[in-house]
């Protein structure tokens, strides 16, 4: 015969262990929301009529996810792991030239389901850079109308992210801040390349007139990029910002220039996060990064963030 | 008109309808529907406004009986956040006269909805809630289906469970008046770290027969999912039901294509 007693601290023991887990499941249930792109005739202007180009960001898309990976498994401390293994298999994959933009969830299946939001937000301002590069890519006669149009379309997701200037500096003071790029400098240098890339095409490519003269265009930066990746660029001490590298475009269309910046800085602070020490366990980085998102990133929180640039002075980088 | 040609009148004015002039867009390969190539499919509906065009051929060697084929055309729309409603309409060549909810040319709705995401504790869950129109050859009543699905992944690989039961309207002589079906799947990307094309899908699947006092249909079945282009998935699948009644596969075949825009 078993005591009452046992019996009833066994029962306390299996329903606190179930409310400890439902809570713990509560708190991790997310929906996907996943979103299609904006539906246009410019479509894969990019991977149509210039795919060396767009070869590249396919294998910037396999780097981003790559690194996030290998930074959770690793758990951010093993340079080996991601300064040669990871950096290599990233240069590998640029080096296939991708036709194709690589299924991120097959390369990064753990720090997807540690981070689905910050990864919704990211695919979602990814998905407004590549149609903006089909915009200007296209024959699209009416190119502002159709950049404003994919820009609303952006806005309109609970994902998107501010197109209000926010404050790289501030957001680079964090108490773990800058740990991605002291330890790892190459990737950090691979990371900002891929950057690099990805705003320094805009005003070459709108600037040509016709695809022959895109072409044209691209081919130094392309040229750049490429020894980038051979020779990381480690001297820089900050990512390359839209307004350096295309100040038309940024001038043109600063709304979007502003969201293409802070996409990268919100990279910058996720790559902080997997690295620090700071934040010992799966659960803390996935609590920090949501905390970032929510309150510095989204354009849901403008009302809020305080990390918004309220006068030019104050925007000094 | 007769039934089937209706229905296929019917498909063909919704793909004129929503059909835009405008280029495809993605589709994903790894995002697994029925019949895409294989009887099973992933918790994941796709995302919201997406619209896809799938269709396929899919034959039916049976251990008795003549071999079988069926044309497979789909829509799928992704109507709502997590949300995806399809519209099809299988054509069996003869013979039509068989048992069971699925007749040739019945017109067939169905929902998906997709709960939540993977997360490092929680599997992503959904339900179908699918409906069979009497439309199609000697079809009677109107037959429902309900099914949840799970999936979980673990690395790369991802494991799918289905679990389905159907509610038949007008079950006539030894017809079940509902049976249930179950699925254990599991997918795989292929080419890891230089390729993301390709889907290796196999799943065991058991389902009740249509006519009591039957065995179940059991069996396995292997497919891959190869994205072609941008806006193209093709998709071939085998298989073969190892118990089940006399006139169960001996050989299945599936090939298809989905478009994605």
């Amino acid at each position: 015969m078993i005591p009452a007693g046992t019996i009833i601290r066994s029962i306390a023991i299996v329903a606190t262990a179930t409310v400890a887990l439902a809570l713990t499941a509560c708190s991790q249930f997310e929906p996907r929301d996943k979103r299609f792109y904006y539906r246009a005739m410019w479509n894969f202007a990019l991977r149509e009529d210039l795919a060396e180009l767009d070869s590249e960001f396919n294998g910037v898309d396999f780097g981003h996810s790559n690194l996030y990976e290998n930074l959770l498994l690793t758990g951010g401390h093993d340079v080996p792991a991601i300064e040669e293994q990871a950096r290599r298999e990233t240069l590998a994959f640029i080096a296939t030239k991708p036709r194709l933009n690589p299924n991120e969830e097959a390369i990064a299946p753990t720090y997807m389901k540690l981070a689905w939001r910050a990864q919704n937000t990211f695919d979602e301002a990814h998905a407004l850079h590549r149609a903006t590069y089909d915009v200007v890519v296209s024959d699209e006669p009416d190119k502002d109308r159709a950049i404003r149009d994919v820009l609303a379309y952006y806005r309109n997701s609970a994902y998107a992210i501010t197109s209000k200037r926010l404050d790289h500096r501030r957001l680079d003071r964090f108490p773990y801040s800058k740990a991605f790029r002291t330890r790892f400098p190459l990737f950090n240098a691979t990371i900002w390349s891929y950057h690099y890339l990805q705003v320094a095409v805009y005003d070459p490519l709108q600037a040509a007139t016709d695809l022959a003269a895109k072409t044209k265009a691209v081919r130094p930066i392309l040229t750049t990029y490429r020894r980038y990746l051979e020779h990381p660029p480690v001297q820089w001490t900050f990512m390359p910002l839209t307004a350096e590298l295309s100040p038309q475009f940024a001038a043109r269309y600063p709304d979007v220039a502003n969201i293409f910046d802070n996409l990268h800085m919100l990279h910058d602070n996720i790559s902080d996060i997997l690295t620090s020490e700071r934040l010992p366990t799966w659960e803390a980085k996935r609590q920090e990064i949501y905390r970032v998102v929510d309150h510095y990133y989204l354009a849901s929180a403008d009302e809020t963030n305080p990390m918004i640039v309220k006068s030019e002075q104050e925007h000094r980088h | 008109m007769n039934c089937v040609g209706r229905q296929v009148s019917g498909l063909v004015a919704l793909i004129l309808l929503l059909w835009q002039p405008m280029p495809a867009r993605a589709l994903d390969h790894d995002n697994l529907d029925p019949n895409r190539p294989i009887g099973m499919e992933d918790a994941y509906a796709i995302p919201k406004g997406e619209i896809g065009l799938e269709g396929g051929v899919r034959f039916n060697d049976r251990r008795e009986g003549r071999t079988q084929v069926t044309f497979q055309p789909q829509i799928i729309y992704g109507a709502f956040d997590n949300t995806q409603i399809e519209i099809q309409g299988d054509l069996f060549t003869d013979p039509r006269s068989i048992v069971g909810a699925n007749k040739s040319g019945d017109f067939h709705l169905g929902v998906l909805y997709n709960f939540n995401t993977e997360t490092l504790i929680l599997p992503a869950m959904a339900v179908r809630v699918e409906v069979d129109l009497p439309t199609g050859v000697n079809s009677k009543g109107v037959d429902t289906q309900l099914t949840g699905i799970v999936t979980r992944s673990f690395g790369r690989l991802r494991v799918h469970l289905n679990a389905g039961y159907t509610v038949m309207g007008s079950p006539a002589g030894q017809e079940r008046p509902g049976a249930y079906r179950a699925v254990a799947a599991v997918s795989y990307p292929l080419g890891y770290p230089y390729s993301f094309r390709d889907t290796l899908i196999a799943s065991l699947y058991t389902r009740q027969s249509d006519l009591r006092g039957q065995q179940n249909h059991t069996g396995i079945e292997v497919g891959i999912r190869h994205q072609l282009t941008s806006r193209l998935v093709v998709d071939g699948g085998l298989g073969t039901e190892f118990l089940g009644p006399s006139e169960r596969a001996a050989l299945l075949g599936t090939m298809g294509l989905s478009v994605g825009f």
